[in-house]
């Protein structure tokens, strides 16, 4: 019974870093219908980043997210004026695009690997070891933030896309982009905005990632496949079915364990991504675009 | 009217007479370092040409080929520690790496980013499992395979002759109908299936195929290296240097993959000896500025030149194209 409520437990802890990752590739993917294969990339340059402010400047870790998310966010922007503008649309940009990405991912690890050697990293803090009793439970307390913060991020990007123009001008540029010509909507300009944002988020993750557990410059590979598993369960229709398909795909890889060896829970996610894609390709959770 | 013969009867005779400068080049006194390097070059030719079957042919990224690459060298490394006759055993390799395909594939049969994300899937789980399968890889310990140093010189002309294959089977599928209907599929899977060719069934025989040829390869690498080891046979970077030869050579062509796989073996031997630290990144700004630039990569870089080549010697015998009125006579 106590078994059951640890692995509850750690189900809900890693949801929202789930989530946060998966917003990263669901924006970009539901408004551009870009996959950004260098996402995995940039969720290990938003650990190092976090990393680095922490280690030279003592910032908390936490307290890093702003800076992260803004540098993470030029990023971008100009990962998107500089390489993905240039591409084709539609099925003849498919490919290019994922090589393009491709590459710009093998550059961010190469980066990485000259800069802070290929060892290990982590962000250990005072507190990293610290837990906080709920319900009669210890609670790593860097899981319980990276929770909180998880569920903080999403209400946030709710209410971007709702409650402001520019939220509703991208999610009018995802339904139509030729029609958002028509209105007056620089679609590019907000081709832009969304792939900033969305590598914004990425890089995010990547410190909330950091704050629980070590990374090196290979980091990625495994990071993307979730990610991806999350936004092709959770569908591309809302920022709540996203967070529901975060807390599916970790309750699958929490609860793994009862019925198979602990090396082979790297599997969950891509059996998932089978099921999920034979069962309902359209994700569980309606498909439509963030609407 | 008869169709255009699958292989021109020039175009065989170079190949034949490219193949055979190539046979006989050890013979010449071939340093061992060049020996080493063209025979790595076959066998990564033989790879490169095979991803490309998928990934240029059909038009389906694969970011997992280690794993059939990994099955391939690992079941001919096995039958080789039993005893068997070395061809055989990658033989075998090869038809394991592309039944291996087949459970994977038609469950999945995506397109485009699904189904190259699954194919990363693909390769994490192979390199996860075959790692903790000890009783057929060994586990992180590795196989050692019984390999003489005869045998290991030999294998220039079996991955000569395996390469050669792959390449003529290239030029092949490129020019018959059946390349004609992969080619169909790339641009519109829609419009393909709209005039009775199955996407479906074409991208699961070209998986399996290309898988084998795979996995054959695999098994000639690892009697080339000996020692194998699950986790760098399956690993990440072992797929992602078949989609690496293949973009830079050429994806999409018929011969330019294995234009890509020579450089990207004397590239890496130049790099990892000289900047270990820089190898990877250089392949990504490369990659970036082939997409960018030149989809074709050398293969598109080639034909451009020589366009260009063209031209001026046209214009060398026949004077400037007359786009502009001929001076009157007299006046130069």
């Amino acid at each position: 019974m106590s078994r059951f409520v640890d692995l509850t437990l750690s189900t809900v802890l890693l949801t929202g870093l789930y989530a946060t990752m998966a917003y990263g590739l669901g924006l970009i993917y539901g408004v551009l219908r870009v996959v950004n294969l260098a996402h995995g990339g940039v969720i290990m340059t938003g650990a190092y980043l976090g990393w680095i402010l922490y280690v030279r400047l003592g910032i908390d870790p936490y307290l890093t997210i702003p800076i992260v998310g803004a540098i993470c966010f030029g990023l971008g922007v100009a990962m998107y004026s500089g390489l993905v503008r240039w591409l084709p649309r539609g099925a003849a940009g498919g490919p290019a695009s994922l090589l393009l990405l491709f590459g710009v991912w093998l550059v961010l690890r190469n980066v990485a690997y000259g800069l802070f050697t290929g060892n290990d990293q982590a962000i250990l803090t005072s507190y990293s070891t610290r837990s906080v009793a709920v319900l009669g439970l210890h609670v790593p307390l860097t899981r319980l933030v990276v929770l909180g913060i998880g569920l903080a991020i999403a209400a946030l990007l709710h209410l971007l896309l709702r409650r402001t123009l520019v939220g509703r001008a991208i999610r009018a540029v995802a339904q139509n982009a030729d029609s958002c010509t028509l209105v007056g909507i620089d679609v590019n300009r907000i081709y832009m905005l969304t792939f900033g944002i969305g590598t914004a988020l990425s890089g995010i993750a990547g410190v909330l990632l950091a704050t629980v557990f070590p990374f090196n410059p290979n980091a990625g590979a495994p990071e993307l496949l979730k990610s991806f598993v999350v936004v092709v369960l959770g569908g591309l229709g809302s920022v709540w079915g996203i967070a529901l398909a975060a807390l599916v795909l970790a309750a699958a890889e929490t609860y793994a364990v009862l019925i198979m060896p602990s090396y082979l829970t790297a599997a969950v996610g891509f059996v998932l991504l089978v099921l999920v894609l034979v069962l309902r390709p359209g994700g569980f959770f309606g498909h439509r675009i963030l609407a | 009217m008869t169709p255009p013969p699958l292989l021109p009867r020039r175009m065989a005779g170079a190949f034949a007479l490219g193949c055979a400068v190539l046979a006989v080049l050890p013979a010449l006194d071939l340093s061992p370092y060049a020996h080493n390097q063209l025979t790595l070059s076959y066998v990564m030719i033989a790879g490169a040409l095979a991803w490309n079957w998928m990934g240029g042919f059909v038009g389906q990224v694969s970011f997992g080929h280690a794993a059939m690459f990994g099955v391939g060298a690992f079941v001919a490394g096995r039958l080789m520690l039993d005893g068997l006759p070395a061809p055989l055993c990658w033989l075998a390799g090869g038809a394991v790496a592309g039944l291996f395909t087949l459970p994977v594939h038609p469950t999945l049969r995506l397109r485009g980013p699904y189904f190259s994300i699954a194919t990363i899937g693909i390769g994490e789980v192979s390199r996860v499992v075959f790692t903790y399968w000890e009783g057929f890889t060994g586990g992180a310990t590795g196989l050692s395979l019984p390999v003489t140093a005869v045998q290991k010189y030999q294998l220039y002309w079996w991955a000569l002759a395996l390469a050669a294959m792959v390449a003529l089977a290239s030029i092949v599928i490129r020019r018959s109908s059946f390349g004609l209907r992969l080619l169909a599929i790339k641009a519109d899977v829609d419009a393909a299936a709209d005039v009775g060719i199955s996407a479906a069934l074409y991208q699961d025989v070209m998986f399996a195929l290309s898988g084998a040829v795979i996995g054959v390869s695999g098994g000639i690498f690892a009697s080339y290296f000996v020692f194998i080891e699950p986790g760098d046979m399956f690993g990440f970077d072992r797929s992602i240097a078949f989609v690496l030869m293949a973009v830079i050579g050429g994806v999409g062509t018929s011969l330019g993959p294995a234009l890509g796989a020579v450089v990207f073996v004397v590239l890496r031997t130049q790099l990892l000896a000289s900047y270990p630290e820089l190898h990877l990144g250089l392949y990504g700004v490369l990659v970036i500025v082939i997409i960018l630039f030149q989809p074709l990569g050398i293969t598109g870089l080639l034909g451009s030149l020589a366009r260009a080549l063209a031209r001026r010697m046209q214009r060398r015998i026949f004077g400037r194209p007359r786009r502009t009125p001929p001076p009157a006579p007299g006046e130069a």
